[in-house]
């Protein structure tokens, strides 16, 4: 018998090995287009971005390596100044009103409510929509002249004369924060609420047989359960809200004198004035912080996958 | 948890409810009915009703207007760049998934942390690229730079929903003769149909939305995708809002439609973490 068995015993491990070798050179070529596209279109940018950010480049020149100058100079313009602030304001604001928002919603669809496939469904329009779709309508509403907003508060006698939202100096932040909130926050909702669909009902069952209510089981059960979601939704839309474009350059291109320039829009307005140098400065002086944010996201979401 | 609820707790979260519906509902509306309106009546008698509606303005914008030509710009470059993204992806999220070789992890990663990688940090180094490579101001160009969206995004995705696929029926396919490949679009690629139709709306749908690289790499009118001739219609000293609208509407409802149709698999991926914002 196991001399029958031992030849097949011992010719299996070579045929695997050549399988494995045949396999993994197929892995390569399957997965090599796509690695291939990432090296040239996201990795080689990347670090020729923090090249050139170090160089006087302009369009036309390849100029020439000047170390720090282009961070010390951004340091010291205004523009520069006003949209480290400003981003800090505009992501903070939006990100906890979106976080507030998508709980609430999330734990009100989760409870008895009657024909929650539609409220959902309701709920994913301003994100089903194009953002530049979004902002256009948002810039519309503001309008003072044929807007929607101004139109309801004149008709309701709350104001004697248009109001500008988005040309005032103070109003024109809020108005932002509205926009994006409006667009943004579905996806919270959403991921929120297929979160806490997943917690098993046992574990509300035990809550309420020890007596707790509604507000502490929300605290006790449903909070802890939805947890994970809830960090990787905060990091992955913190990265694209602090890089977001449209909202910020279609409702106000960064005006009133830099109330709402972030940093994108920054880099933006540099490229259209040829300065790819300091363009390139400006998006890389934000990079540690979305690497972190990113670093931190790549880690939480991997183990979920 | 699902409780029955008091009347009180009834009259509350409904409310609460009807009123998100307005607030989700009432920008929506305005749009339509604005787009339904002749400047006269935008300025002169503004109203929230769609009073003297007409269909000039969608009239002026696909006849006398290049909107056609943006639209048809907007579907080659969403359309290809969805069909190169989903056949390299489902390669490539196949091998990841299936196949055991060095570094398959490291690529994995490179692949997420890729996805995550927002394009404000890339558009100024890619303008350079571009412009070397001889693609600024083509559709190629843009169906290229679209794949640093798309290829991630649409990797990240298929890992996960070939993942959900046994591997048994793989082994078996293989067991009765049929080759890694033949397993790979005979077994697995079927199956994951769900997960192809959702990820075919999502990179769809974030092509025909991009607008900051179709801004900074096209220059030529009749090469502009629908993003950007709408928002060159704002840029000027006078808003033409009724046309405005009217092209705001064109371009929302491809995707509001597609995005209704596949609902059920956009969840889905939503819940997964799969969309940016």
């Amino acid at each position: 018998m196991s001399q029958n068995v031992l030849p097949r015993m011992e010719a299996r491990p070579a045929s695997r090995i050549g399988l494995r070798q045949s396999e993994s050179i197929l892995g390569y070529l399957l997965v090599a287009p796509v690695v291939f596209s990432i090296l040239m279109l996201i990795v080689y940018p990347f670090v020729f971005a923090i090249y050139i950010s170090f160089t006087d480049r302009v369009v036309g020149s390849e100029g020439n390596f000047i170390g720090l100058q282009n961070y010390f100079n951004l340091i010291q313009k205004p523009d520069f100044q006003a949209s480290i602030t400003n981003s800090v304001v505009m992501v903070s604001g939006i990100q906890i009103i979106k976080l507030v928002l998508g709980l609430g919603l999330a734990a009100l669809l989760n409870q008895a409510i009657r024909f929650r496939q539609f409220w959902r469904g309701l709920i994913l329009i301003p994100w089903a929509m194009p953002a530049f779709v979004a902002f256009i309508t948002w810039k519309l509403l503001y309008a003072p002249q044929g807007g929607a907003f101004n139109f309801m508060l004149i008709g309701l006698g709350l104001v004697d004369t248009h109001v500008d939202f988005l040309s005032t100096r103070e109003l024109a932040m809020p108005s932002v924060i509205v926009a994006s909130v409006w667009r943004g926050f579905p996806f919270w909702v959403v991921s929120f609420l297929a979160a806490m669909q997943s917690i098993p009902k046992e574990l509300y069952e035990a809550a309420a047989l020890d007596g707790a209510s509604g507000w502490r089981r929300f605290l006790n059960v449903t909070l802890p359960g939805i947890r994970h979601v809830v960090i990787v939704v905060i990091l992955i839309s913190t990265i694209w809200t602090t890089n977001s474009f449209e909202a910020v350059w279609l409702l106000t291109g960064g005006g009133p004198s830099n109330a709402t320039m972030t940093f994108p829009v920054l880099a933006y307005y540099g490229l259209q004035s040829l300065r790819i140098g300091e363009a390139a400065a400006v998006s890389v002086a934000i990079l540690p912080v979305v690497a972190v944010l990113a670093v931190i996201a790549a880690v939480r979401l991997q183990k979920e996958n | 948890m699902l409780d029955k609820l008091t009347g009180m707790q009834k009259v509350t979260y409904y409310s609460l409810l009807t009123l998100v519906a307005v607030a989700i509902i009432f920008p929506v509306y305005f749009m339509f009915i604005i787009s339904l309106k002749t400047p006269r009546d935008i300025y002169r008698a503004p109203s929230l009703l769609p009073i003297n509606a007409t269909l000039a303005n969608y009239q002026e914008l696909l006849v006398e207007d290049n909107f056609l030509i943006n639209i048809r710009n907007s579907l080659f470059v969403a359309g290809s760049s969805t069909a190169v993204a989903l056949l390299f992806s489902s390669m490539a999220a196949y091998s990841l998934v299936r196949l055991r070789y060095l570094y398959r992890d490291w690529i994995g990663r490179l692949i997420l942390f890729t996805y995550l990688t927002p394009s404000a940090l890339l558009f100024i180094p890619l303008s350079v690229i571009i412009q070397r490579l001889q693609l600024g101001n083509t559709l190629h160009g843009l169906i290229f730079v679209y794949l640093t969206f798309a290829a991630p995004l649409s990797t990240w995705l298929l890992i996960g929903y070939f993942k959900s696929i046994p591997e048994e029926l793989d082994e078996q396919a293989m067991v009765d003769g049929a080759t890694r490949i033949q397993a790979f679009y005979r077994i697995t690629l079927p199956l994951a149909g769900p997960g192809l139709v959702a990820v075919s709306v999502f990179t769809f749908t974030a092509a025909w939305n991009e607008l900051l690289f179709a801004l900074i790499f096209i220059t030529s009118p009749n090469l502009q995708t629908v993003p950007v001739a709408i928002s060159r219609l704002i840029t000027g000293d006078v808003f033409r809002w009724g046309l405005i609208m009217a092209g705001a509407m064109l371009a929302a409802l491809p995707v509001m439609i597609l995005y209704y149709l596949a609902q059920r698999f956009v969840v889905q991926g939503l819940a997964a973490g799969a969309v940016k914002g």
